[in-house]
């Protein structure tokens, strides 16, 4: 390249030329926002597609009206506004992605606002920055053309290089925090940069170049924090380090870990620790299988996450397990995740195993398979929809599925927390014919939890001892379980029909009187 | 400006210009199909098109015209007494108000949704539940067993009142103390009625309604319109004839000031069906509305024993009944020993030209016919409700010109909402005369149909929640939906004749009670069947 002052054919002097340069970066930086927020969004709130146009299209109209409010800067300012507006935006783009997570943890009401209120405001700005420096280069005497075609290409090539590097390299490898900020800080390099090239044009240079450093060794500090900063955000929500989160057509999965405790939360809702699950995941398992030593077929509804699965294979004469779950998403998680794989022993994988993915409620309506054990583990009945699960009528037609001599166990909510629950659970069953022994164990982080054991003979009698290495149950434990103390004695309630649903107002009612 | 920057804000001020003018564009994108049953072969009727000499000849035992639910129960009589020289011929629209359809896996109704749990006398009715496995025992006990599957699921019904939902569709909890007082007043009235007999120990009002006391001063009512009955008694409150005028339109396709006293009150003092595991009030409803009564009903018969066809011309003579018909392949004649006409009385009386002489003049005694809009929403999942009260199987608008919505997949036994629901919105064309109705209806654009149909899901879900769920409508247009029963229907001289038919050609028709319900067609079906096996 020539180095020519102020060349008729519109080539540019080396600081104009790295001014050109900055257009990349300012480019780059530009995108990265649009992508944090989108991508942050549609992680937080779910519908990526809906969250990502929105974004998009907000963002754009932001950028629009930022190049009309250019107009209004006076020629003799525009290096300096330009300064302005390269801290403002790595000031505000470098703090976007983990204010907006801060927010999301302890607030959720106002935090669409915020998001396009942030995401307008950065529009703006980014807005205004091209404009601006092409009317610097301009009244440099670049040749409008040159300049036109230059500025373009490396807006473009910047938002190219960042919408490879934004999947591939920095979501993944930085997260979202760090990316803001590092982003953050190529802005304010800009700025700086700028700021001190041109310092002969420049009034209050002091000032403004304290400004920036300040800035700068703020998201910095930020960038080195950035990682407490999440974890903190995320403990304010789970309690715990998230280790996996994704948002399916049908929930959302959460995964956290504390030292050796793991996590698994749905929709906010926990569903097992692993310190204490193979106390839940045992006494759902054992007491029917250990009775049913003839069992070979076992189907289990609910339960994606393969640890009940885990307890039914320990028994060597089950010959086949069906597992029946919604969403692919916690099966696949499950079985292909090592670490939480490990916890459930590998149990989706096993040959034995077969795994489908779909309604349990459909499913039982289109096949007609027979089973000698069947375990409902679903969640609790906290709608109506969830309510129909645990009605006299999914009870008949498990009855259908069942072998003469076979049993169902149901997942029945807490007899502590939720008393009027639990026992219209019991009489669901038996209002749909089966005989019923309901019991209980001891969870620690769910407390009292309750189980109901389904027969359609009557004449069961609890194991007095088990053929398959336990860590919780035993004789003792289990003659404990199937007894009831006098304060959790049964209640007189209603069974649950689909055109009552008492159910569901039961266990409304419970749980608004427990204070978690 | 450059170009992507101004690509993007050209967009967005495009945008915002066209939020105005967003009418035309609701429906932007979404297919919308139009289904008119029966609309051409009946303009074909009434244009007196000639019509082709017959080339084929079928002959049978009895006829039976229409595959409604009156000749469906005419069919399913005959074939359960063994009678099976029989043919029963589809007519336009086979199933008739009971039809229903299907979106992407997805049943719905596309006519009737409901029946209430039935009376005592309707013992036609409660004998089809019982063969069907839907009354589980005791058929014809005051209070029978019901499969829970068919009953209504909680929560069943709600209502849009003053910008939010409210449980219930009577909104007692949210109006002023004297309008409650009033509600309380009419509902206890109702219940009274239920139990009344009339002087020949009849009770007065009854499903079936010909089973109804003959006392002449109880059906002195019919000389008068609900609407006047209510003013004198004193019915005033707003809320009370909001809601009155909502059940008379969801009904009888008209409002009170239109029907007769009689009818009006029929509809709350006639039902009065228990259940052993239902409480009073509850409804047997399926996904797809009451057509699984229909094919229940077709299941009892021989596949030779019905055809698809339309008849055009029937003749009656000393020697039997000729039919003109036609299908696919072209003209053909039925003749048959006897013949049951299942059709809606405004399509027999083009079709048989006697109708006169026996005692039916079609201009004085032909019940006027409410037009009516069924639209279906195929919904890409399930709007966000506002408020606490969930989304119920009946949702109805108070004070609203539409007949709120029922949702296909709500009786679904299902661990996790569907992907797709359909969302089943009903309206009366009650607004104007039945003949201005029926104009707009022929020459309406899918346009304005949709956004008749939508006014309401747009009202409580918003035009653009709603733009971006549905993935496609239909509208079925039945501008001759049902009789309405207006004052002097109970003495309708021409309804009595066609009851008491007992030649070779005989009525079945829910018209011949002059109002539209399964039960009124499953009587009248069965009675002509009963005639038949009689002899």
């Amino acid at each position: 390249m020539s180095d020519a002052a102020s060349s008729p054919s519109g080539a540019l002097r080396q600081p104009d030329r790295l001014l050109i340069l900055s257009v990349f970066v300012v480019a780059s930086c530009g995108l990265a926002y649009e992508l944090i927020a989108g991508a942050l969004s549609s992680y937080l709130l779910g519908d990526s597609v809906l969250q990502f146009s929105s974004i998009i299209g907000c963002y754009l109209f932001a950028m629009g009206v930022g190049s009309h409010l250019s107009k209004y800067v006076d020629d003799q300012d525009v290096l300096a506004r330009f300064i302005d507006i390269e801290l403002l935006v790595g000031l505000l783009g470098g703090l976007s992605a983990t204010l907006l997570f801060l927010l999301f943890a302890w607030m959720s009401a106002p935090f669409r606002s915020v998001l396009y209120a942030l995401v307008f405001a950065l529009g703006v700005l980014v807005g205004m920055e091209i404009p601006l420096v092409m009317r610097v280069l301009h009244t440099r005497q670049a040749s409008f053309s040159e300049l036109v075609s230059r500025v373009l290409t490396f807006d473009y090539l910047g938002a190219l290089v960042v919408s490879l590097l934004f999947p591939l390299v920095l979501a993944p490898r930085l997260g979202l925090s760090r990316t803001g900020f590092l982003f953050g800080m190529a802005n304010v390099a800009v700025a700086l940069w700028t700021l001190w090239h041109y310092r002969a044009d420049l009034p209050r240079l002091r000032g403004r170049l304290t400004r920036g450093v300040l800035v700068m060794a703020f998201l910095a500090a930020g960038l080195a924090t950035s990682g407490q900063l999440t974890a903190w955000a995320e403990r304010g929500l789970f309690g715990d380090e998230v280790i996996f989160a994704t948002t399916t057509p049908y929930q959302r999965l959460v995964v956290t870990r504390w030292k050796d405790d793991t996590r698994l939360y749905i929709n906010g809702n926990l569903q097992f620790s692993s310190r204490d699950e193979h106390r839940y995941h045992e006494a759902l398992v054992h007491p029917a299988l250990e009775s049913l030593p003839w069992a070979r077929s076992v189907l289990v509804l609910g339960g994606g996450d393969g640890l009940a699965v885990r307890e039914v294979l320990r028994h060597g004469h089950v010959e086949r397990v069906t597992l029946v779950d919604l969403d692919p998403a916690m099966t696949g998680l499950f079985s292909r995740n090592a670490e939480l794989a490990a916890l459930n022993g590998g149990s989706l994988s096993d040959p034995r195993v077969s795994v489908i993915n779909a309604d349990a409620g459909r499913w039982l309506e289109e096949h007609g398979e027979v089973f000698d054990l069947i375990i409902a583990d679903f969640p609790d009945p906290s709608s109506f929809g969830l309510g129909k699960l645990y009605s006299v009528p999914i009870y008949r037609l498990m009855a259908r599925h069942l072998s003469e001599n076979g049993a169902l166990v149901v997942q029945s909510t807490s007899p502590w927390f939720a008393p009027r629950s639990y026992w219209c659970i019991d009489a669901t069953l038996r209002e749909a014919g089966f005989h019923t022994h309901p019991y209980h164990a001891h969870v620690p982080s769910f407390g009292e939890w309750g189980f109901n054991l389904a027969t359609r003979r009557p004449g069961f009698t609890p194991p007095t001892h088990y053929s398959v290495p336990t860590r919780y149950l035993d004789a003792d434990t289990t003659r404990l379980m199937f007894q009831f103390p006098p304060d959790m004695r049964a209640l007189p309630v209603e069974a649950n029909h689909l055109n009552s649903q008492a159910l569901v107002h039961y266990f409304e009612q419970d749980w608004r009187n427990v204070v978690r | 400006m450059q170009r992507r920057r101004f690509l993007g804000l050209g967009a967005a001020t495009g945008m915002a210009a066209a939020l105005p003018a967003c009418r035309q564009l609701e429906h932007l994108g979404i297919p919308i199909s139009v289904l008119r049953p029966g609309m051409v072969e009946g303009h074909r009727l009434r244009d007196a098109a000639p019509l082709p000499p017959a080339t084929r000849e079928i002959r049978t035992g009895v006829a039976i015209l229409g595959s409604g639910i009156a000749g469906l129960t005419a069919a399913w009589r005959l074939a359960r007494a063994g009678h099976t020289d029989f043919l029963l011929l589809d007519g336009p629209e086979p199933d008739g108000n009971a039809a229903a359809g299907t979106q992407e896996g997805v049943p719905h109704p596309r006519g009737a949704h409901y029946l209430p749990l039935p009376s005592l006398e309707s013992r036609v009715v409660r004998e089809i539940l019982r063969e069907m496995g839907v009354i589980e025992d005791a058929p014809f006990a005051a209070r029978p067993r019901y499969a829970e599957t068919v009953l209504v699921h909680e929560p069943d019904e709600r209502l849009w009142f003053e910008g939010q939902w409210c449980e219930g569709l009577l909104p007692t909890a949210h109006v002023d103390a004297d309008e409650a007082a009033q509600l309380h007043r009419f509902m206890d009235e109702m219940a009274r009625l239920q139990d009344t007999r009339g002087a020949d120990g009849q009770r007065v009002f009854t499903v079936p309604l010909a089973l109804s006391s003959a006392d002449p001063g109880w059906r002195a009512l019919d000389a008068q319109t609900f609407g006047h009955w209510l003013t004198a008694r004193g019915y005033t409150a707003p809320s009370l004839l909001a809601w009155l005028d909502y059940v008379c339109r969801d009904e009888y396709g008209a409002g009170p000031e239109r029907i007769s006293a009689w009818f009006g009150l029929h509809y709350f003092a006639s039902r009065g069906g228990h259940a052993a595991n239902a409480r009073d009030g509850s409804v047997l409803t399926w996904p797809d509305g009451l057509a699984p009564l229909a094919r229940h009903l077709r299941t009892s018969l021989a596949p030779g024993c019905q055809r698809a066809g339309m008849a055009w011309r029937i003749d009656e003579s000393p020697h039997g009944v000729s039919i003109l018909a036609s299908d696919a392949d072209g003209p053909f004649r039925i003749l048959a020993e006897r013949a049951i006409c299942a059709m809606p009385l405004h399509v027999s009386a083009r079709i048989v030209p006697d109708m006169p002489a026996r005692g039916f003049d079609p201009a004085r005694h032909a019940p006027p016919l409410s037009p009516w809009l069924v639209a279906n929403f195929l919904l890409d999942g399930f709007p966000a409700e506002a408020g606490d009260v969930p989304l119920a199987w009946d949702n109805v608008i108070h004070g609203s010109p539409g007949l709120g919505w029922v949702v296909a997949t709500h009786q679904w036994l299902r661990a996790a909402r569907p992907p797709r629901t359909v969302f089943t919105a009903y309206r009366a064309l009650a607004d104007r005369s039945p003949a201005d109705a029926r104009r707009w209806l022929e020459s309406a654009s899918a346009a304005s149909l949709y956004e008749m149909a939508s006014e309401e899901l747009r009202r409580v879900y918003g035009g653009p929640t709603l733009w971006r769920l549905t993935r496609a409508v239909e509208i079925t247009l039945r501008g001759h939906g049902m009789a309405c029963p207006v004052p002097g229907t109970l003495s309708n001289a021409g309804l009595g004749a066609l009851r008491q038919a007992r030649g070779r050609l005989l009525f079945a028709h829910a018209d011949l009670s002059g109002y539209s319900v399964f039960e009124e067609a499953a009587h009248w079906g069965d009675q002509a069947a009963q005639k038949i096996l009689a002899g």
